[in-house]
């Protein structure tokens, strides 16, 4: 008896509820396809596999761009996020941009957190003619820009970061360095840029020493270093093997100035070595000095609100360079679209093709990475305002002023 | 020069400390089950791990992953029918106070944080009691196979710590506070405390392990199933109980030598993979059957490995590795195998 009456009323509440939902939608559908168009911006994030650590830090940032922009109505188009993880791996992420090209028919793809994924989807967003960002900071991802009409990205590059490091190491008087790196692909693609920097800035490089990242003894590289009579050596890692080569410099009584790359720039680096990274001079981003750059800076009012709305979200001091990554994609896709020269309809291709037109328009627009002058030669945009040096005082990252 | 020279000697000296106490696992290990351990190094990465969360004062999952296991089996023992009921209450006593006191020691040390040796405890417990855990679940069901076997059984028990090990404490690394801060300088060398503590428990370990081995009637049964397992087995030593405490010496050696570099190189999940290789390389001078030799090996790779990154960073590792072609070419020529066992 009882049961019966349970799936009757199931039942009447199921057909309510249908019939609501569809005369709600019936009403909803052609209101908003009157008045707004959606801009579809498909998010897709390594959340799990081995760039996690990268990835989760993205993924919040852009939790945060949803619950901020898709329920804005002071817009004249709505914001709508697809978010996808593609577990660092590159097939997945080709097969999560198939999806989103071709179901979601999102105007812009958001992706990926690591270099292989980003290089993985290329062919697919050019044949597309979609516009793609990705998060990773190889800079063979967009160049040469004629190649890959659709691509661009946010983080600076190792070059920009370099640059402004080596010049600074000339200002200081120091003409030869030794660099000391990890055998990976990250250390030897800062090698790789290291050499012709050096050249052009008139710096010797006279050593150079490997680590790897599982390595337990890092004194017998440092006392070569020591030896070479150097002025300063660049280590190019992450820790935690930024800090043991740091602290197994000092250790064998190596006293120049010890410069590291922006890899070191997260607070890991000063977490698990304290003190002993004590007066290290670190290649940083502007969202790690935020609070120091000159009020002047077009930077300081984004960075500033960026900060204070993540740290708003997921508590004080949380705020990470990666977060400021997917942060910047997202917003200039939506700069892009706000900035079309066409006017906005329903047309997908042809609203693909415009938002890739603006995207090469960009000029002056400061982001969290730095302030962005996308041109159709140029699919980064950055210049060396968006790299800065800063000392290790206190446990703090602290801005070198220059 | 001579600074060079003596800074790379005390610090091939200690790395080939912590190998050594690997090696010494991988030997028990190998000569009483005949197990090539792959998953040797993860004990070293486990140990490091469980230490530093025990210090830091949280209670770990892996005390309690371990303490399940430990109950779960001693649950299928009772199970056992042909038991009597005198023997089913010692069982019951013996693991109730094992699993206690696998917990209570994390317990304490989530009670008392920043407390080293309650940490160091806790961590021992849990790992060494996962070496037998292990024993129990990979080896003794296959106890009868082939070397071979048992050697990708190892790999697959490799894969599920290193998994495991991410899951419980994530990919971060951790820094871990050395047993005493500060070191001594020996003219221009600067030895932290901490190298001399691994050097000092390496040579312990080794003393004790002899003492051990050759002085009490368990370490003389172990022996004996090394020689022969079936005729100990004849002579009424319990085998299975043989490859527990095997394992349980290994992963216990293995654990102390991951907590006391852990303050060197900080303790994270994948530290411990190239150790138990660096290790193995050593063991596998004395074949990975006798100790004085073995000894040999670890200063051997110790020192090649550090004067080989002062000379040419870049192929440090190769040149390590490499040397185990001469080492195995070498024992073939001084000890041909003999077609033992089968």
């Amino acid at each position: 008896m009882t049961k019966t009456v349970t799936r009757g009323r199931i039942a009447t509440s199921l057909c309510g509820f249908i019939s609501a939902s569809s005369i709600a939608l019936a009403c909803a559908q052609p209101g908003f396809a009157q008045d707004k168009p959606e801009l579809r911006i498909a998010a897709i994030v390594s959340v799990t596999g081995a760039a996690s650590a990268l990835g989760a830090p993205e993924r919040s940032a852009v939790e945060l761009f949803d619950k901020t922009w898709s329920t804005r109505t002071d817009l004249p188009f709505k914001v709508k996020v697809i978010s996808y993880d593609d577990g660092s791996d590159p097939t997945k992420a080709v097969s999560l941009t198939r999806k989103a090209i071709e179901e979601d028919k999102a105007h812009v793809v958001v992706c990926c957190t690591t270099t292989p994924s980003s290089m993985a989807i290329l062919d697919t967003v050019k044949a597309a003619k979609i516009t793609m960002i990705s998060m990773a900071s190889n800079a063979a991802i967009v160049e040469p820009a004629s190649e890959r009409p659709f691509t661009f990205k946010t983080p600076t590059s190792d070059k920009l970061m370099l640059q402004r490091t080596l010049n600074y190491m000339k200002r200081q008087g120091i003409k030869k360095i030794g660099f000391f790196g990890l055998e990976d692909a990250y250390g030897e693609g800062g090698l790789k840029e290291l050499q012709p920097v050096a050249k052009e800035v008139g710096i010797e490089l006279a050593a150079t020493e490997r680590f790897a990242r599982q390595d337990t003894n890092f004194t017998p590289q440092a006392l070569r270093l020591k030896q070479a009579g150097l002025d300063a050596v660049y280590i190019h890692a992450i820790p935690p093997s930024a800090d043991l080569a740091h602290e197994a410099l000092k250790r064998v009584g190596y006293t120049g100035p010890i410069y590291h790359g922006a890899g070191s720039s997260i607070n890991a680096f000063v977490d698990i070595a304290k003190a002993n990274v004590e007066g290290a001079i670190v290649g940083v981003g502007a969202l790690n000095v935020y609070d120091q750059i000159a009020t002047d800076n077009p930077l300081r009012p984004v960075l500033a609100k960026f900060a204070e709305l993540y740290d708003g979200a997921y508590g004080k001091g949380k705020v990470d360079l990666f977060a400021g990554q997917s942060w910047d994609a997202m917003l200039l896709a939506v700069n892009a679209y706000q900035h079309m020269a066409e006017a906005k309809t329903d047309d997908l291709a042809a609203t693909r093709i415009a938002i890739k037109n603006a995207m090469e328009q960009t000029r002056e627009w400061p982001g969290v990475n730095g302030v962005f002058n996308v041109t159709p030669t140029d699919h980064l945009g950055l210049d060396k305002r968006s790299t800065f040096l800063s000392q290790i005082k206190g446990g703090r990252f602290v801005l070198i002023e220059e | 020069m001579f600074d060079t020279l003596l800074f790379l000697l005390v610090d091939g000296i200690t790395n080939g400390a912590v190998y050594g106490l690997v090696a010494l696992s991988l030997i028990v290990i190998y000569t009483v089950t005949r197990v090539v351990n792959i998953a040797q190094g993860e004990y070293v990465t486990l140990g490091a791990l469980s230490f530093s969360s025990a210090l830091s004062g949280s209670f770990n999952l892996f005390s309690w992953l371990v303490a399940g296991g430990l109950a779960a089996f001693a649950l299928l023992d009772l199970a056992d029918r042909r038991l009597l009921s005198s023997v089913r209450i010692r069982i019951l006593l013996i693991r109730s106070v094992w699993i206690a006191g696998v917990l209570l020691t994390a317990f304490a040390a989530h009670k008392f944080p920043g407390s080293y040796w309650l940490a160091v405890l806790a961590a021992l417990a849990a790992t060494v009691s996962l070496g037998t855990l292990t024993y129990r679940l990979t080896v003794e069901p296959v106890s009868g196979a082939s070397p071979i076997v048992l050697l990708i059984v190892s790999v697959g028990v490799y894969m599920v710590f290193h998994g495991v090990a991410v899951l419980i404490w994530g990919a971060e690394p951790q820094s871990v506070p050395p047993v005493v801060d500060g070191g001594v300088s020996l003219g221009p060398v600067f030895i932290t405390y901490q190298s001399l503590w691994i050097c000092g428990f390496a040579v312990l370990a080794m003393a004790g392990l002899y003492m051990f081995s050759e002085r009490t009637l368990i370490g003389q049964a172990l022996q004996a199933t090394a020689v022969n397992r079936v005729g100990a087995q004849l002579c009424g030593i319990p085998v299975r109980f043989a490859g527990q405490l095997s394992f349980a010496i290994g992963a216990g050696f293995s654990a102390v030598s991951g907590l006391l570099l852990a303050p060197l190189i900080t303790a994270n999940y994948d530290m411990g993979f190239p150790i138990g290789l660096k290790g193995f390389v050593a063991a596998a001078l004395g074949g990975i059957v006798e100790y004085p030799t073995a000894l040999v090996g670890v200063v051997l790779v110790g020192l090649t490995e550090s004067f080989s990154a002062f000379q040419i960073s870049a192929f440090r590792d190769v040149i390590v590795f490499l040397m185990v072609i001469p080492i195995l070419l070498w024992r073939n020529a001084v000890r041909p195998p003999e077609a033992h066992e089968h």
